[in-house]
């Protein structure tokens, strides 16, 4: 890893077309840009999906202990598997906005505290049987009882009551009034299987493929179930899944057409993918991981609001981006929303590197030049975080600050380090709502609030966005509640990746997604080949 | 022949009842020493998003509330009678996964084994028998130059020709149980070339020294003055003599074939044992990591316990000095 600081070309680029390609394809430079460029509007649009041929995915964010069990998904893979058999609740449009999936429609009453969902009709399971009100309200309930160990269980602690008002309509009742419940609800857990079905060896959805065959770690085959209720999607005949971790490897496999697609392209060679003429990237620009080191706000030295201040200002996120993401991030504002968020604060003057203001801010907190400040990194937080780390030790340098750079284990990052350091590495993924942004970070009560950021006037804020219906109102609560936090609380959020999706040319209807890549993992009933074979 | 037998049963049995041990004390110390790293299956599974309620609950669930001690004895009741136990992360049983990917490390290691090991002794045999000349030293600098370089490289640049600029091999040797058997021989070419290129070289020159050295003896020189042509006296009483050691450094690289070709695997996504263990440890899965490791460490004992058996059996003289 540390090796992307010095040279642009590490050994994987040998994988990657080099001076010979570049002499067949005179000019690829361009042709690479014209090629990007019209991926953003998508041709696809204008053309007619076409049934039939598999699609194969090589596919990085997996491991051999992935299930079907729907309280588990914690990866691409599992996520991609799921939606490609089963749907959800609710379906994210392109910008994120909730649409009907399995629940239809909706409508709130009694500021947003009740909730009534209509359940789409006509919908048959892959064992035959018709999708009810029943169906919603266990897979719901799967991530809700006792002892469930679902990542959503706490998203859903508001839920108060669930219940069937008929077999078409869910009721549900929250303890706390919350408008982006539609929103919680598209959460990629919370996906529908049968009711009372708990063999997840066996998985039934109503997607548009069935399972065929499952070697976790190694491949997952789909076929096609025929029919599929959504118009002009599940089009292919079969979904190939291979797990492919090395990115050599998937590159390599994606060059020599052994698979249709590839996630997670290299940053650092992703350019020279572009100037192979029978490729098409797919880049996302600045949803994907926020990348941030992250200071608490009640410990030892980083409780001032100043040092925190001289952090943020001390660190050169233009170069990070250029060094370490090689152009595939965007320097992040320093409070974990994106500018893909219909909230985001676009007024906000962003924090950008200043050593003068680090060092007077350093100054103001009480601390002599000499003192150091200690920042943990580790790959277990993510790969990145070395180099980051040390291109920010030098920009401190520049201030006459010093910043201490230790790497630690990555085995027990989680548990040992993060929440339990002053300053250390943490990476952020996109959560589709401002206020589950807000709350799951900053919140008082929150158990991930990793800035230990506690404010009542915050707090106070959050509840009254919560429950307000106005969108323009709401707005205004959120853009204030960005400047409270890129002001006071603990994240640097120096680089917001890029999404990187490889795909052969033959694929069309592939695009950019704000939730996740791949088409918000759904490329397997939303794409099609341009000639199926 | 009854001192034959008794030398060679006496020495199986010695060999069974060594091997039990060295397994033993191998599972000890892989429990040991995952048991020391930080974090548990559930830190490790849940990641980022756990609470200390969640892996609480988790770690009840997955009974590792239970001091060290407790859970190793019960796995290794578990083993001695066959039960290699369940997986702390899928909650199935860890046979149904390990076997199946142990066979395709076994079919890796054999496709590569059944080229590498006669190419090795013959193109050994044949760099001694023209000591000094241009086929030896050929010979000597590729194999030694293949070794040199890592192995993840090699792979790249079979990748990068074969597979990227002339089409002609896959890159990615998944196989899987609904494959041909011609299929699995075609889609594994690369990583067994791979294999080849990094394990001949050690056992082409422990060859080659091994017959270079029986050759010094005086017996053979005895042979050359009855007037035997250099090939006959190479094979018919060099080799023979020179079978110990060359027995053993194949042994050692079957054992490696077997046991250290993560990397390998990784590069050409191959499922075999090394990454569902390399996986399976990630995530803190004990019983996995242990049921992998014994299985590696059975591998190994019994490969080498076959290897020093076979060369007694060969040689009447080692044979005899037992007595």
């Amino acid at each position: 890893m540390t090796d992307s600081i010095f040279s642009k070309s590490g050994s994987s680029s040998l994988l990657v077309p080099t001076r010979r390609d570049l002499l067949r394809f005179g000019g690829a430079a361009l042709a690479g840009t014209a090629l990007f460029g019209t991926l953003g509007k998508s041709q696809a649009q204008a053309e007619e999906p076409k049934k039939g041929g598999t699609l194969r995915l090589g596919l990085e964010g997996g491991s051999a202990t992935d299930s079907f069990d729907p309280t588990t998904y914690n990866d691409s893979i599992p996520i991609f598997m799921s939606l490609t058999m089963m749907n959800g609740l609710i379906e994210y449009d392109q910008a994120g906005n909730p649409t009907g999936e399995l629940l239809e429609s909706w409508e709130a009453t009694n500021g947003a505290t009740e909730w009534t969902f209509n359940v789409r009709q006509n919908i048959t399971f892959s064992n035959g049987k018709t999708l009810d009100a029943d169906d919603i309200i266990y897979s719901i309930q799967l991530h809700r009882t006792g002892d469930s160990k679902s990542a959503v269980k706490g998203q859903l602690a508001t839920v108060s009551e669930i219940k069937a008002l008929s077999p078409s309509q869910v009721y549900i009742k929250l303890s706390e009034g919350n408008a982006d419940l539609p929103v919680l609800l598209g959460d990629f857990h919370l996906v529908v299987v049968p009711n009372g079905h708990t063999d997840w060896t066996k998985p039934i959805g109503t997607g548009a493929y069935v399972l065929e065959s499952h070697q976790p770690g190694v491949r997952v085959v789909f076929k096609s179930r025929g029919e599929y209720w959504k118009p002009g999607r599940g089009n292919f005949d079969a979904i190939e899944i291979r797990y492919i971790t090395d990115p050599a490897a998937r590159t390599a496999a994606l060059q020599s057409g052994q698979i249709d697609v590839a996630n997670r392209l290299d940053p650092r060679t992703v350019k020279l993918l572009m100037r192979v003429p029978s490729l098409q990237i797919v880049q996302t620009k600045a949803t994907g991981f926020r990348y941030c080191f992250v200071a608490r706000c009640n410990d030892v030295p980083t409780k001032s609001q100043d040092l925190r201040l001289a952090l943020k200002y001390g660190i050169d996120r233009e170069q990070i981006c250029k060094t370490v993401y090689n152009g595939y991030a965007t320097p992040g504002h320093d409070h974990l929303l994106d500018s893909a968020s219909p909230f985001f604060n676009a007024e906000l003057p962003p924090h950008v590197y200043d050593p003068d203001k680090a060092k007077f801010h350093f100054k103001k907190a009480g601390l002599s030049p000499s003192d150091v400040v200690e920042l943990k990194v580790s790959e277990g937080a993510y790969g990145t975080s070395v180099d980051a780390g040390l291109i920010y030790q030098q920009s401190m340098r520049k201030a006459g600050l010093d910043l201490k750079v230790t790497k630690v284990a990555g085995d027990g990052y989680w548990s040992d380090v993060w929440l339990k350091t002053p300053f250390c590495a943490v990476h952020w993924a996109r959560r589709m709502s401002a206020d589950q942004t807000f709350t799951t970070c900053y919140g008082s009560k929150s158990d991930f609030n990793d800035s230990d950021y506690r404010s009542e006037k915050f707090d106070k804020l959050l509840s009254e966005a919560r429950v307000e219906l106005d969108q323009a109102k709401r707005k205004e609560i959120y853009d204030e509640c960005q400047r409270m936090v890129a002001e006071e609380a603990g994240h640097v959020v120096f680089a917001i990746s890029d999404f990187l999706d490889g795909y052969s040319d033959k694929v069309k209807g592939v695009k950019t997604h704000s939730r996740f890549d791949l088409d918000d993992c759904r490329v397997a009933e939303k794409a099609w080949f341009a000639e199926p074979v | 022949m009854r001192l034959f037998k008794n030398v060679i049963t006496r020495m199986i049995l010695e060999r069974v009842m060594l091997g039990i041990l060295t397994l033993f004390a191998v599972s000890v110390l892989i429990f040991a020493a995952t048991s020391i790293l930080p974090g548990d299956a559930a830190t490790a599974v849940l990641g980022q998003g756990a609470t200390p309620e969640t892996v609480k609950a988790y770690r009840e669930e997955l009974g590792l509330d239970r001091p060290a001690i407790v859970r190793y004895g019960d796995w290794l009741a578990g083993v001695v009678q066959g039960d290699l136990g369940t997986s702390l992360t899928t909650r199935q049983p860890i046979s149904d996964s390990v076997i199946p990917r142990f066979e395709n490390t076994l079919f890796l290691a054999g496709f590569a084994a059944l080229i590498a090991v006669p190419l090795a002794i013959g193109l050994g045999i044949i760099a001694a028998i023209n000591e000094g000349r241009l086929v030896d030293r050929v010979a000597n600098i590729v194999s030694l130059g293949a070794i040199s370089v890592p192995e993840f490289f090699v792979a790249y640049l079979l990748i990068l020709f074969f597979a990227v600029k002339l089409g002609l091999f896959p890159t990615l040797a998944t196989v899987f149980p609904e494959m041909g058997f011609f299929d699995r021989l075609y889609v594994t070419i690369l990583p067994v070339i791979a294999l080849i290129m990094i394990v001949t070289a050690h056992m082409l020159r422990m060859t080659r020294s091994a017959v270079l050295s029986v050759l010094s003896q005086p017996y053979i020189e005895m042979a050359f003055l009855k007037g035997l042509r250099r090939r006959s006296v190479i094979m018919q009483h060099a080799l023979p003599n020179a079978a110990a050691p060359i027995i053993s450094v194949v042994a050692l690289n079957l054992a490696y074939l077997i046991v250290g070709v993560v990397v390998i695997e990784v590069v050409f996504v191959y499922p075999g044992l090394g990454q569902y263990m390399v996986d399976a440890v990630s995530k803190r899965d004990l019983p996995v990591v242990q049921g992998c490791a014994l299985l590696f460490a059975a591998t190994f004992v019994a490969v080498n316990a076959l290897a020093d058996i076979l060369s007694v059996a060969i040689n009447p003289r080692l044979r005899r000095s037992r007595h």
